[in-house]
C-alpha cells in the first residue's frame, strides 16, 4: 500500500493551472492589443478629425 | 529530361560530398571507440546502434546537401519554373540520394568489420535487407525536408531538428532488426519490424511524391 | 454580440474544468494500489487524447490548405498546433510528477512518456519552421506540408515504440488499460476529456482569431 503523495498531485494540477493559466493570459492581452490598434487604424481611415492620444502612440 | 538532372547532380555534387563523408565516417569510428574504449562486450552490445548512428550522422550531412547545388549557383528559380511535374524532380533526388546513402553504407560497414573486427559475412544479405529498406524511409523523408529547409534561414540547423524525430521509429526498427540479424537471427523473427519499415517506405516515398509540387512552387 | 458569445463559451469551459475537478478528487475513489496519486491520471490521459485530437485537427486543416489555399483553414492548422504542443507538453510533465512517486524515477522510457515526447519534439519542429519562414504564403504551404508528414508518422511511432517496450518486457503493472478498469474511473477520465475538448477549442478559436488580427495588421 502506497503513502498518500499529495504533494505531486497538487504539482501536477498546479502546473497544468498555472501553464493554462498563463497561455489564456497571451492570448487576452495580445488580443488586447491587437484590436486596440485595429480600432486605431480604422478611425484613421475614416479620416477622423478628432485627435487621440491612441492615434499618436504607434502601435 | 530527369536523367540528365540525376547524372548530373550524381556527378558534381556526390563526388565531393562522398569524399567528406568519408572521412567523418573514420572519424566517427575513431569518437566511437575513444568513447567506448576498449571493452569488447560492452562494444558488441551497443554496435547495432553505433552502426546506425554512424548512416544517420554521415546521412544528414550528406542529405542537407541534396539542393546545395542550386541554393549556391542561383538555379532556385530555374527549379521552382520548371515546368510539368515537379515529383519527378523529387524522385530523382531521391534516386541520387539512395545511391549516395548506399555507397556510404557499405563504407561504414567496412570500416566497422575492420576496426572492431567483425565478422558479418553470414549476416550479410539479412543486413541488406534491413538496411536497404531503412535507409528509402530516412532518404523519402530526408529529401523532402532538404528542400523545404533549403530556402529557410538556419537550415543547417532545422533540417535535423525537423528529420530526427520523423525517422525516430524507422531508427528503433532498424536497430531493433539489426540487432537480431548480427546475432544470426533470421529475417522472419522480425518480420514486425520489417513491415513496419516497408510501410514506413512506402507511406514517406508517396507522401514526398504528392507533396513535393507544393514546396516546389514558385 | 461575438463577445458574449465567446465570455459564454469562456464560462462553459471553466464549469467543464470545475466538473472535472469534482469527477477526480471528489466522486472517483481512491485507488487501491497507487493512492491518491492516481488522480494524476485524470489530468495525465486526457491531456494527451486532446493532444491528438489536436494533431487530427492539425492534418485535416493541412490537406484543406494545401487544396484549396483557405487562409483560415492555415490559421487553424497553426493554431491546433499550438494548443497541442501545449497539452503534449502538460502529458510529459504530468506523467513525470506521477512517475516519480509511482515508479521511484522522474524518467521512464516507457511506450507512453516515449511517444508523446516524439510527438513533442515533431510539432515543436512544425512551430519553429512556421516561426523560420518570414514569407506568410510559403510557411503555409511548408507548415501544411510537414503537418501531413508528422501526421502520418503518429501511428508508426505508437507501434514501433510499443513493440520496443513491450515484447521483451512484461507491460508495466501501472499502466491502466480501459478494459480493466472500473466504470467510475473511466467516467471520470471521460469527463476531464469532454472538459479539455472545451478547453482546446476555446483556446484554438482564440489563436485563430489572433492570427486573423496579426495577418490583417501586417496588410
Amino acid at each position: 500500500m502506497m503513502p498518500d503523495n499529495w504533494g505531486f498531485v497538487i504539482a501536477a494540477y498546479g502546473l497544468a493551472a498555472v501553464v493554462l493559466a498563463a497561455y489564456w493570459r497571451f492570448l487576452s492581452r495580445r488580443e488586447k492589443e491587437l484590436d486596440d490598434a485595429s480600432v486605431v487604424r480604422q478611425h484613421q481611415r475614416q479620416g477622423a478629425g478628432f485627435s487621440e492620444p491612441h492615434a499618436r502612440r504607434p502601435s | 529530361m530527369v536523367v540528365v538532372w540525376k547524372d548530373l547532380l550524381v556527378e558534381r555534387r556526390s563526388k565531393e560530398t562522398l569524399n567528406a563523408l568519408f572521412f567523418f565516417a573514420l572519424l566517427l569510428l575513431f569518437i566511437f571507440q575513444f568513447a567506448l574504449g576498449p571493452d569488447r562486450e560492452r562494444l558488441a552490445g551497443t554496435l547495432p546502434g553505433l552502426l546506425w548512428l554512424g548512416f544517420i550522422l554521415s546521412g544528414l550531412l550528406g542529405l542537407g546537401r541534396t539542393f546545395m547545388v542550386e541554393r549556391e549557383n542561383d538555379c532556385w528559380e530555374g527549379l521552382l519554373l520548371a515546368p510539368g511535374d515537379k515529383s519527378a524532380i523529387y524522385v530523382g533526388k531521391l534516386a541520387g540520394n539512395l545511391l549516395l546513402m548506399f555507397v556510404i553504407e557499405a563504407i561504414l560497414l567496412v570500416l566497422f568489420g575492420f576496426f572492431f573486427n567483425l565478422d558479418l559475412g553470414g549476416a550479410l544479405p539479412a543486413l541488406a535487407v534491413v538496411i536497404a529498406l531503412g535507409t528509402v524511409a530516412f532518404a523519402a523523408v530526408g529529401t523532402l525536408f532538404a528542400a523545404m529547409t533549403a530556402q529557410v534561414r538556419a537550415r543547417e540547423l532545422l533540417f535535423p531538428v525537423l528529420l530526427l524525430p520523423v525517422v525516430a521509429p524507422v531508427l528503433l526498427a532498424t536497430v531493433k532488426a539489426t540487432e537480431a540479424v548480427l546475432l544470426g537471427e533470421s529475417l522472419g523473427s522480425v518480420a514486425h519490424w520489417l513491415k513496419l519499415l516497408a510501410a514506413a517506405d512506402v507511406v514517406y516515398v508517396a507522401v514526398g511524391v504528392l507533396t513535393f509540387d507544393f514546396v516546389l512552387e514558385a | 454580440m461575438k463577445d458574449r458569445v465567446r465570455r459564454l463559451f469562456g464560462v462553459t469551459t471553466l464549469v467543464g474544468l470545475a466538473a472535472g475537478l469534482v469527477m477526480g478528487f471528489v466522486v472517483a475513489p481512491r485507488e487501491a494500489t497507487q493512492g491518491n496519486v492516481q488522480r494524476i491520471m485524470y489530468l495525465h490521459v486526457p491531456s494527451v487524447w486532446v493532444a491528438y485530437l489536436a494533431f487530427g485537427v492539425v492534418l485535416a486543416a493541412s490537406i484543406v490548405y494545401l487544396v484549396r489555399r483557405l487562409a483560415a483553414a492555415d490559421r487553424l492548422a497553426h493554431a491546433s498546433a499550438e494548443v497541442g504542443v501545449i497539452f503534449t507538453g502538460l502529458t510529459i510533465a504530468t506523467g513525470s510528477i506521477w512517475g516519480k512517486p509511482t515508479w521511484g524515477t522522474w524518467w521512464t522510457w516507457d511506450a507512453r512518456l516515449t511517444s508523446v515526447s516524439i510527438l513533442f519534439v515533431m510539432y515543436l519542429g512544425y512551430l519553429l519552421l512556421r516561426g523560420m519562414i518570414d514569407d506568410r504564403e510559403r510557411g503555409a504551404r511548408f507548415a501544411a506540408v510537414l503537418g501531413i508528414v508528422a501526421a502520418f508518422n503518429i501511428p508508426l511511432v505508437h507501434f514501433s515504440v510499443y513493440w520496443w517496450r513491450t515484447l521483451h518486457q512484461p507491460p508495466s503493472l501501472m499502466k491502466p488499460g480501459p478494459g480493466t478498469m472500473p466504470g467510475i474511473i473511466v467516467t471520470a477520465l471521460l469527463v476531464n476529456f469532454a472538459a479539455f475538448t472545451l478547453l482546446y477549442c476555446y483556446f484554438v478559436t482564440r489563436r485563430a482569431r489572433l492570427l486573423r488580427l496579426e495577418a490583417e495588421a501586417e496588410a
